[in-house]
């Protein structure tokens, strides 16, 4: 069933509303009355138009909107399929809570209403990211929310985070320069950026433009999507970062480099088209080779966040591996991975925040006893790191068991070890961690009841999105939830190209 | 179709500034008449030549003739979609540097001389760009070099002394190539008319055309500061800032790029350029300007001497672009002429008002200045991304076409050398970014000090027409369709109507 496009305002909207809050937010924003409430309506506001969104996409239309000619003839053009909808979903469920979060997290910082004012544009860009309905679009949108995040990397302004900022920078400007190079070469092959199901260059024989084009967007999104060897950015960004907006960038801007590779494999080269070029083993070997590895790496990092950011790199490299797949069943395990781990790890983000924040701690050969300090963190660390590992019934069992049912029905047995592997491996990162928290230390002094201590904003945060990944995890199967949605995205991406 | 009207306006627009200088050289001692007619005249001439647009978008080519001067040359002005284009962008900008000019130049001596020079150079800029033919383009060039001279040594000091003769002999000598070129294409031909797509024939003995081709290239490079013409350049800096904003980002150099494109597009045409192949060979001199100029730029400390080699490289676009002889490389060439004046005009109004306000010349002392004049600073943000491709700006326009016009053309190297020197690009704008807003400064609290509206103003106006000129290209008023029509002309195509 083919999505009837309607001409709607919402697309834009839902991406305006947060810019319009930021813009408010920087006016209003000198009376600290005003942050909360200007923050986090704008975000909830801009959630309630995703949900109508998403029951939009889910009666079979494709809110769209054309506005201005960029560089003619191609137009900025915004419209939510399903799998735009989808990430739209992630993010606007996400921003509040990190959000949320940062008013406390960051409540004695002067810069507060610049961090806030700064996501929520962030926040506007990357829904023009998800809503992006061909290629120049999307590189506005990337190119632009890859360059705000920079001052919210380098918040703190300590040496440490201006060294990863100068290190993020650099891999994102090289990376912007091999989108645009390759999406130049798509335009001269094709005459046309559009994205459309089945592939734009899906007819296309001409073999040497197209394959550089591959390699180009391949590497210009992969920095973003930390696939190794170009993920070298991740591990010091997120430490460096304050915590709210280290999961906003595992959460979901790692994933807006996976979102790209998936636009550009699925709609722009299409899957039969992929299929003649023969590129596709590679991108599963690099995949691979990127999950195994960053799991083991984490296993040796110390400092907790920089675990967590390797984490990241492995756990997203199983979508990029599902994708490479070019099938509908491991698509859909991608397309849910990527949100169910977006709310997994901001969850883990946010303990590693709670934890400096109360206690000091980053390292977690530290992090003896905690438990008896900080009960709730504790008790949510251990949820989110069983979701992690992939322990039922939580989100991150479910979405691993639909990558594995993906990956052995499209490859065999390979992929599949993978997959096993990498979960072996986070089960090793992240067991120690329950592991010490829970141990019994007598030196760590207990709390006088199991709230007592931490932060209630900060804690509402993370509580939201443990309790996002249980529901996500008991009731997938609700309508207007991830899974259906990725099916329908799927079904639109691969099944319109035979 | 080309439709000719006989009109005024293409000499009122050129003798209207003259009047002003004349004006203001017999009231000027007086500043209240200074400021009136230069405000005046930069007004009522910004819309003469505005009037002309819609009459040019149909197709409308307005001619006036003075009489001949020799058998066969018209001292006379006619204005097609190029030379119009030009005439908008230097009387658009005319208007916002003479608000500049009248506050930065406050308590300056000899302002009668300043003021009248300022409004002659602007109509002999004005008078390049209506230029029907190659004489009377080359009678106001080189009045352009006289009535630069007394703006560039304005200081009188011995550096400025000094700097006026470097940039007179380069000049001057520039001039006596261009006249030799002339006499050959006349010899040959008996016109210099600009009013057909290619004036020399094939037939003419290929020496002659090597020779013409040499001469007048090697002429109007010197202004267009193609290496290794180029050294004048950075020294003439020391000339008051808004003379080297107008002056020398954009008049006096982007006359030089205007010559190169009428010797190429009108006077050598296309085709005859495509058979005889002298083309390869400029582009390649001007990609190793754009590469080499940055590199230079990237030693410089003192803000106007990176911003002075960062116009060498990018006036080298232009150059490139239309040596690439492809429709959407000409366009870029085109677009470029606007886009490169508005980014590099905020620039210099920026570096000029850091100057007049803090006393600040050099980049390393600018730690925190972005938090002192946020405004300010701001519009240099704009100005430095655009420089540096991000999209929305309108820099990326210049490097999308450029791009495609060079594998249009069958030069994929080409594409490397924009991405290439979008990095150098990078790597010298971004820390200038850098130090103003995220290295604190000296004083890390020190009170907003803005510079002064006068200032101000005019520099928020020019970032504002390089978001404008990024995302409006196809706005009604904004010229994009007025290039357009000027590479039909110059290539024999139907206005492609979007």
């Amino acid at each position: 069933m083919n999505p009837v496009a309607l001409p709607s305002l919402l697309p834009l909207l839902v991406a305006l509303v947060p810019l319009l809050g930021a813009l408010l937010l920087a006016l209003l924003g000198n009376r600290r009355l005003w942050l909360a409430p200007l923050a986090l309506g704008s975000s909830a506001l801009t959630f309630g138009l995703v949900v109508v969104l998403v029951a939009a996409v889910r009666l079979g239309f494709q809110p769209e909107i054309a506005l201005m000619q960029l560089a003619p003839p191609m137009r900025i053009v915004l419209s939510a399929d399903a799998l735009g909808a989808l990430f739209a979903l992630t993010i606007a469920a996400l921003f509040p809570l990190a959000l949320i979060y940062a008013l406390k997290f960051l409540a004695d910082d002067k810069h507060l209403k610049r961090f806030l004012a700064l996501t929520l544009v962030a926040q506007g860009l990357m829904l023009g990211v998800a809503f992006a309905a061909n290629l120049l679009t999307l590189l506005a949108f990337y190119e632009l929310f890859s360059l705000i995040s920079y001052p919210l990397i380098v918040h703190e302004r300590t040496p440490k985070a201006l060294a990863a900022g100068l290190k993020y920078i650099v891999y994102i400007i090289v990376g912007g320069v091999f989108i645009l190079t390759g999406i130049i070469l798509v335009y001269a092959v094709a005459g046309d950026l559009t994205f459309l199901p089945g592939g734009l260059l899906a007819g296309d024989g001409a073999r040497a433009p197209v394959l550089i084009a591959w390699i180009c967007l391949m590497v210009g999104f992969g920095v973003k999507a930390a696939l190794m060897p170009l993920h070298g950015w991740v591990a010091d960004a997120h430490p460096a970062a304050p915590a709210p907006f280290s999961a906003i960038l595992s959460g979901v801007m790692v994933a807006a480099g996976s979102f790209g590779i998936l636009r550009v494999l699925f709609e722009i080269f299409g899957a039969e088209l992929l299929g003649r070029l023969g590129v596709m083993p590679w991108l599963a070997t690099i995949a691979g080779i990127s999950a195994v590895l960053a799991g083991a790496l984490a296993i040796g990092e110390d400092e907790f966040k920089r675990r967590l950011a390797y984490s990241t790199i492995s756990q997203m490299a199983y979508v990029v591996l599902a994708i490479a797949m070019l099938s509908e069943l491991a698509l859909v395990g991608a397309l849910v991975h990527i949100s169910h781990h977006a709310f997994i790890k901001a969850g883990l983000f946010f303990c590693a925040g709670l934890i400096v924040a109360v206690t000091g701690l980053k390292k977690v050969s530290e992090f003896d006893g905690l438990a008896r300090r900080m009960p709730a963190t504790a008790l949510l660390l251990t949820l989110l790191s069983l979701a992690m590992i992939g322990v039922p019934p939580l989100s991150g069992f479910l979405s691993k068991w639909l990558l594995g049912v993906g990956l052995i029905e499209a490859g065999g047995l390979v992929p599949l070890a993978v997959l096993v592997v990498g979960t072996l491996l986070a089960a090793a990162y992240l067991w120690p961690v329950i592991f010490r928290i829970w141990l019994p230390n007598d030196k760590v002094k207990r709390a006088r009841s199991a709230l007592a201590g931490q932060p209630t904003l900060m804690l509402a945060a993370l509580a939201a999105t443990a309790l996002i990944t249980v529901v996500l995890g008991l009731a997938a199967t609700l309508p207007g939830f991830p899974l259906e949605l990725a099916r329908l995205a799927a079904a639109q991406l691969i099944g319109a190209g035979g | 179709m080309v439709i000719e009207l006989f009109d005024l306006r293409p000499l009122i627009a050129p003798l209207l500034s003259a009047l002003c200088a004349f004006g203001i050289m017999l009231l000027g001692s007086h500043a209240g008449w200074r400021i009136a007619l230069s405000l005046v005249a930069s007004v009522v001439k910004f819309f003469i030549v505005v009037s002309m647009l819609p009459g040019a978008l149909d197709g409308h080519v307005y001619v006036f003739s003075a009489g001949e001067i020799l058998p066969g040359l018209d001292f006379a002005f006619r204005v097609d979609a190029l030379g119009l284009f030009f005439g908008l962008v230097s009387s658009t900008l005319w208007v916002l540097t003479t608000i500049y000019a009248i506050a930065y130049m406050r308590g300056s001596h000899s302002l009668r001389r300043f003021f009248g020079f300022f409004a002659l150079c602007v109509s002999t800029t004005q008078a390049i760009a209506f230029a029907e033919n190659l004489l009377t383009l080359f009678i106001f060039y080189e009045l352009l070099t006289i009535c630069t001279y007394p703006l560039v040594i304005h200081s009188g000091t011995l550096e400025a002394r000094r700097a006026g003769r470097r940039y007179l002999i380069y000049t001057l000598s520039g001039g006596a190539a261009i006249l030799a070129g002339m006499v050959l294409v006349y010899q040959a031909t008996g016109s210099l008319s600009f009013s057909s797509p290619g004036l020399l024939n094939p037939g003419i003995d290929e020496r002659v055309l090597l020779a013409m081709f040499v001469l007048l290239i090697g002429g109007f490079g010197v202004k267009a500061a193609l290496m290794p013409l180029h050294a004048w350049l950075p020294t003439a800096m020391v000339a008051p800032t808004p003379v080297s904003a107008l002056l020398h980002a954009v008049a006096v150099v982007k006359a030089g790029s205007f010559g190169l494109m009428r010797v190429i597009y009108n006077i050598f045409g296309v085709d005859l350029l495509d058979t005889l192949g002298y083309h390869h060979v400029l582009a390649v001199i001007a990609a190793l300007t754009i590469i080499a100029a940055s590199l230079v730029a990237l030693r410089q400390d003192v803000l106007k001497r990176r911003l002075a080699w960062s116009t060498i490289s990018q006036l080298s676009y232009i150059v490139l672009a239309a040596c690439l002889l492809t429709p959407l490389a000409a366009l870029a060439a085109v677009i470029h002429i606007a886009n490169q004046a508005f980014a590099k005009i905020t620039l210099f109004f920026v570096a000029g008002a850091i100057e007049k306000t803090t006393g600040k010349k050099r980049i390393s002392e600018l730690d925190g200045i972005g938090w002192a004049m946020p405004w300010t600073m701001a519009a240099f943000t704009v100005a430095s991304l655009s420089f540096m491709g991000v999209p929305l700006l309108a820099g990326f326009i210049t490097k999308w076409y450029l791009s495609l016009g060079a594998l249009a053309a069958g030069a994929p190297i080409y594409v490397g050398v924009m991405m290439a020197s979008a990095i150098l690009n990078a790597s010298y704008w971004l820390p200038i970014l850098y130090r103003a807003w995220f290295k604190p400064g000296a004083s890390p609290d020190a009170p907003v000090k803005e510079a002064e509206n006068l200032l101000l103003w005019p520099t928020l106006g020019c970032a504002a027409y390089v978001i404008l000129l990024g995302i409006g290209a196809q706005a009604p008023a904004m010229p994009f369709a007025l290039a357009q029509s000027a590479v039909a002309f110059a290539f024999g195509l139907e206005v492609a109507s979007p």
